[in-house]
């Protein structure tokens, strides 16, 4: 692997232990690994989840629509990306109605502030021509499915005493994303090394991961 | 602004209590709760990857050392291996887990116990870190010109926390006898001892000069990971603590024994592996410039996938330059970095101008600290 790639690694991966960080003092977080996780908070945290994962195929498939032809091969991992994902806010609503919610009241559910923003920022950075600092928000998105979310799911599951198919959505990424990193990997190496890429690429996740945070905080039941 | 001067480590002492103990000897000094012995351990070990150990206990109960004992034991042998005697001593500077007492704090144990003449003295009481933390005031003490030999030490008499009536009669014991695996896990993975380091104003053969020593703690992000003093569920809400709810209740609710969350503990080791990559993204550490690594973490205990993402992100140091004892001597908590250091000194492989980079991660509350050594 080159040292350009490593190198965007490694500040990648001291913004995403940053941002656990941070998501770890956040109340809704708290609640959960203090065991004081209710239902309305698990339900509340899908509503915004479903917002979220709705809009990433869509950002996906924008940025995918301004990379030009010179990155083909980048364009391609973004359209399958964005096709592997963009039902699982489906699985989402299933999750949400498995624990006796409505699927009406997820789906006419609104963005809170975070979500607001976060939203905003993704499409406004996929709309640019070749937005490859969206790999930066790719990273966090991602490795949130890959760490976080099975831990996650695990101690909802395990507080609310909820069975398997309420908690399909964070059990079911957590087995798929670790694939999802090492094709990571491979798109950083389709467009590094570049200087101003490069601090692109860490400078969105760090957005990113704000906002992410941001929509978390923002959850209260 | 003063200019502050270089230090260096002149000398490395341990203290070990008694022989060696095996892995199958351990509840024999520690005793087994009910009577019974615990299942948990045998899996307890395969993670620690400890295979011998020292107690300052005796299976019958009878004491040998006490922590401040062997800290000053220690102290004595750093202080001979610098070439001085206690009476050059200018300050001392004391870790541990646990003391002796709750009160006064641990560098005023030693200092009674070693003698010598009065001191200026330093207590530091976290958990592994805290060698660290009175690694970095003798350093300070030396260098701002404030003393010309200072002496850190850190001890551990940990084996006393682990005896079947800290457990019995408490919400950590269930109906079949059976220790919460966050209390044993640590019955099975700590033991006893001490190290110590001087630190002087000028340089001797085979000496180490401090080039940092870089603490970081992110309690700020984290619930309390190993601990005593709380009970398991309720820890992070400090008005629980032993103190408030009384010496009886505290016991049988489980809180005076120490305790860890595996958990927390995988959040964590992320956590410090983090901090790690900044201080290498920002050029403080530089890997390919390490020749020995001293973690007081086994390699063998990282997961593969904290190895791959190191290489991924040329952070790692190569396995072969990473030294330590563990397996052998124990995890001794504070004292660990210390057993490691004076066993990489004595073993003479040290050669002038190589960099030793020793890694104090503590789980207490997510700290972790690092120290760049460079041979004179």
């Amino acid at each position: 692997m080159s040292d350009a790639v490593a190198d965007v690694l490694r500040k990648l991966t001291v913004v995403f232990t940053a941002f656990e960080g941070r998501l770890e003092q956040t109340p809704l977080i708290r609640k959960l690994t203090r065991g004081r996780f209710e239902l309305a908070d698990y339900q509340a945290f899908l509503i915004q989840l479903r917002q979220q994962v709705k809009d990433g195929a869509l950002w996906m498939s924008r940025a995918a629509s301004n990379i030009d032809e010179s990155h083909l091969e980048l364009r391609s991992s973004l359209m399958r990306h964005a096709v592997t994902e963009h039902r699982d806010f489906r699985l989402l609503e299933a999750d949400y109605v498995a624990t006796g919610g409505a699927v009406e009241t997820i789906r006419a559910g609104e963005k809170n502030v975070g979500s607001e923003a976060l939203s905003a920022w993704m499409f406004h950075e996929a709309s640019k021509p070749n937005p490859f600092g969206l790999l930066g928000a790719m990273w966090i998105i991602e490795g949130l499915g890959s760490i976080k979310a099975q831990e996650w799911g695990r101690k909802v599951k395990e507080t609310l005493v909820l069975a398997d198919d309420a908690v399909r959505f964070l059990l079911y990424h957590g087995e798929n994303d670790a694939q999802h990193i090492e094709e990571f990997k491979t798109m950083l190496a389709m467009v590094l090394p570049d200087e101003r890429t490069a601090r692109r690429i860490v400078r969105t996740a760090e957005v990113t991961a704000r906002l992410y945070a941001l929509q978390i905080e923002e959850i209260v039941a | 602004m003063k200019h502050l001067a270089a230090a260096y480590i002149t000398g490395a002492g341990v203290f070990l209590p008694g022989l060696p103990v095996g892995n199958d000897r351990i509840e024999d000094h520690l005793g087994r709760i009910g009577g019974k012995g615990s299942l948990f351990g045998k899996k307890a070990l395969r993670w620690n990857g400890v295979e011998s150990r020292h107690y300052a206990m005796a299976p019958d109960g009878t004491v040998s050392h006490t922590n401040a004992r062997m800290c000053a034991l220690a102290v004595e042998q750093a202080l001979e291996r610098a070439g001085l005697g206690v009476g050059e001593l200018g300050m001392l500077a004391a870790a541990t887990t646990q003391g002796d007492y709750f009160v006064p704090g641990h560098a005023a144990a030693v200092h009674a116990d070693l003698g010598g003449p009065p001191l200026e003295i330093a207590s530091f009481q976290s958990v592994c870190g805290s060698s660290l933390m009175a690694a970095k005031a003798a350093w300070n003490a030396v260098r701002t010109g404030d003393h010309r030999v200072a002496a850190a030490c850190a001890g551990e008499f940990s084996s006393r926390w682990f005896r079947p009536e800290f457990y019995e009669g408490t919400a950590l014991v269930d109906e079949k006898h059976r220790l919460r695996p966050e209390a044993d896990f640590l019955r099975f993975t700590l033991s006893d001892g001490a190290g110590a380091i001087v630190v002087e104003d000028k340089p001797r053969p085979g000496a180490l000069r401090i080039d940092f020593i870089d603490i970081v703690s992110l309690a700020n992000r984290f619930d309390p990971c190993m601990w005593a003093g709380a009970p398991i569920e309720t820890r992070a809400d400090m008005t629980t603590s032993w103190a408030h709810i009384g010496p009886r209740a505290a016991h049988e609710a489980g809180a005076i024994a120490l305790l860890q969350d595996f958990e927390l503990l995988k959040r964590v080791i992320r956590a410090w592996i983090g901090v790690y990559l900044q201080k290498v993204d920002e050029g403080r550490v530089v890997p390919a410039e390490i020749d020995h690594c001293l973690v007081h973490y086994s390699a063998k205990s990282l997961r593969a996938e904290i190895v791959s993402l190191l290489q991924d992100t040329a952070g790692m140091v190569p396995e072969e330059k990473w030294f330590s004892v563990l397996r052998e001597k124990g995890n001794v908590g504070s004292a660990s970095i210390w057993l490691m250091l004076e066993a990489l000194m004595q073993s003479g492989r040290v050669k002038s101008g190589e960099k030793v980079f020793c890694v104090v991660p503590e789980s207490g509350r997510a700290l972790v600290g690092f120290m760049m050594l460079e041979a004179v």
